[in-house]
């Protein structure tokens, strides 16, 4: 055979294992997995995970905060070796380079241990120090500010970061919340992703942008942001040109509403329960709206007059946007894929639409959420509340929530960190009406859903 | 039906995997779209195995096909 004979390969056949080592999403799966068997196994024998699964306590004074520090300052490093070693082996299996990802980890590692210690301040509140928004907001400012070297984005896996931590957030959620939450969050977010899809796709089409445009740019805005438009791009042969134009748009709006939706909510006084579901609804991609739930959970108990808990916040938003609209990623690129070979586009290839994509787009976390969740429902089983309280959770749920939050200010840090204004590809007029028309029919169906309609439902989400 | 015929189990012939003309690298894909990485990822399962097409200029899915197949002179790294 000749150099430039290639036998055809059979797609269907069992090279697909390698999904299970490439992939940042079962990589996610295997971490949060694993550190949720291994605080079990501290938690059998008696023990707990809670010294290297440390976090900053409450703080006043500096000196305070550097008697603490003196104390637990081992644990940070080893918190740190421990988590270089995992993702370094991450890194290395999907196939980046160690070398530039460990200095570039080490660095998001001290900048959010920073941060999280901030935000521990007693003070920290009445300055608006929310932990996400601070990692945000200091990323934003280093990255189009500052500037950095490119080589330093090897540490910047925001999708990596998040996912991990939406696995550990498993963890911390009862089964039994998402059995009973779970189909109000699909019914609230689809009729909102149909509408948000139908609005963005048929207003660029009448200001006269291609089909597989319109459709890239409606998934962006309805379903799960950049993640979606990329998946629909790559299902309806997108032009090469299209895809930067939704990344461009989400990233312009996300960052938007990461600040107004937790200020709004605020304003209004919103439960944390109803915030994070409003959240969950209007929000394109799950880092960004994690950062807006967390930040808008921070602030119950303060004396703002918000009712509920911080992990309502994170619940409720989780329980629409992971499975409300993540999980259905598949089922619309499938459709779309169908009728841009069908309708749209019969001539520029020859191929049919595979009915597999439904499983292979399938953001495999969430397979690692769910299974968290009821591993942890299993064992907690059968303990009264007084022993859950006493016992259950400051030995295995708080040094998980611990690792989680860690997980998350990596991820939000990193939003900012990534995000380069000048880098962004031009939208054009067009393409910004259409996808701005989607967000305004977004935001106001999310919040009639979400405080409106299911408002008495979001408010009594029971997280433990 | 008619809309049954577009849709099928499984792939036969060459597919965009075996091209000269495809390009999929997660690393590639990131530095071609600048700005990818903020809210998601190359490395993430929904992106599949999608990549470039040079000589259509579209970004499509490795199991697609089309009338201008052309052998790669590597073979291909194996579809997952």
């Amino acid at each position: 055979m000749t150099p430039t004979e290639t036998k055809p390969v059979d797609a269907n056949q069992p090279s697909g294992w390698q999904e299970f080592w490439l992939k940042e999403d079962w990589w996610a799966v295997w971490l949060g997995l694993g550190i949720v068997l291994l605080a079990y196994v501290f938690y059998l024998s008696g023990s707990s995970i809670s010294w290297i699964a440390v976090s900053p306590a409450k703080w006043s004074t500096l000196s305070q905060l550097g008697a603490q520090l003196s104390t637990t300052g081992i644990r940070y490093l080893a918190l740190l070796g421990a988590f270089l070693i995992l993702f370094t082996v991450v890194i290395s299996f999907i196939g980046q380079k160690p070398k530039a990802f460990i200095p570039a980890f080490i660095f998001v590692f001290i900048l959010s241990t920073v941060i999280y210690i901030a935000g521990s301040w007693d003070q920290a509140n009445r300055y608006n120090l929310e932990p996400p928004l601070v990692a945000l907001l200091l990323g934003l400012f280093l990255s189009n500010v500052v500037g950095l070297p490119r080589w330093l984005d090897a540490g910047f896996r925001v999708e990596f970061y998040i996912k991990l931590g939406i696995v550990l957030l498993g963890a911390t959620l009862p089964f039994t919340l998402i059995i009973w939450a779970g189909p109000v969050a699909i019914l609230q977010a689809s009729i909102v992703s149909i509408v948000t899809f139908l609005t963005i796709f048929f207003t660029a089409r009448k200001l006269g942008l291609d089909h597989r445009l319109a459709a890239v740019l409606g998934a962006g805005g309805a379903v799960c942001g950049v993640s979606a438009s990329i998946a629909v791009a790559g299902a309806v042969r997108a032009k090469k040109e299209h895809p930067p134009i939704a990344i461009s748009l989400v990233v312009f709006w996300a960052i938007i509403l990461i600040i107004a939706l937790p200020l709004v909510s605020r304003t209004i006084h919103l439960p944390t329960g109803v915030g994070g579901a409003w959240i969950g609804t209007s929000e394109f991609a799950d880092a960004a709206g994690l950062a807006a739930a967390q930040s808008y959970g921070g602030y119950a108990g303060k004396g703002l007059g918000i009712s509920g808990t911080a992990d309502q916040a994170l619940a409720s938003y989780t329980l629409i946007k992971v499975i409300g609209r993540d999980i259905w990623i598949g089922i619309w690129t499938f459709v779309l894929a169908l009728i841009a070979v069908t309708v749209w586009e019969k001539s520029e290839t020859n191929s049919k639409v595979q009915v597999g994509q439904i499983w292979w787009r399938f953001p495999k976390f969430v397979i690692g959420f769910l299974i968290a969740s009821v591993l942890t429902t299993l064992i907690v089983h059968g303990n009264t509340l007084g022993d859950y309280n006493k016992l259950v959770k400051p030995a295995l749920i708080a040094p998980i929530t611990s690792l989680r939050t860690w997980a998350f200010t990596f991820s939000f840090l990193s939003i900012g960190l990534t995000t380069r204004f000048r880098e962004l590809a031009a939208a054009g007029i067009k393409p910004f009406i259409a996808f701005t028309a989607g967000v305004i029919v977004n935001v106001i169906l999310g919040y009639i859903l979400s405080v409106v309609v299911f408002g008495h439902y979001w408010s009594s989400v029971v997280t433990h | 039906m008619k809309i049954l015929d577009s849709i099928q189990l499984r792939i036969s012939g060459p597919i965009c995997q075996q091209c000269a003309h495809f390009q999929n690298e997660p690393a590639h894909v990131e530095e071609a779209y600048r700005g990818l990485t903020v809210f998601s990822s190359g490395f993430a399962s929904v992106r599949d195995q999608d990549g470039f097409c040079e000589y259509n200029q579209l970004y499509l899915s490795a199991r697609d096909s089309c009338p201008h197949f052309a052998p790669r002179h590597t073979p291909p790294k194996p579809i997952i």
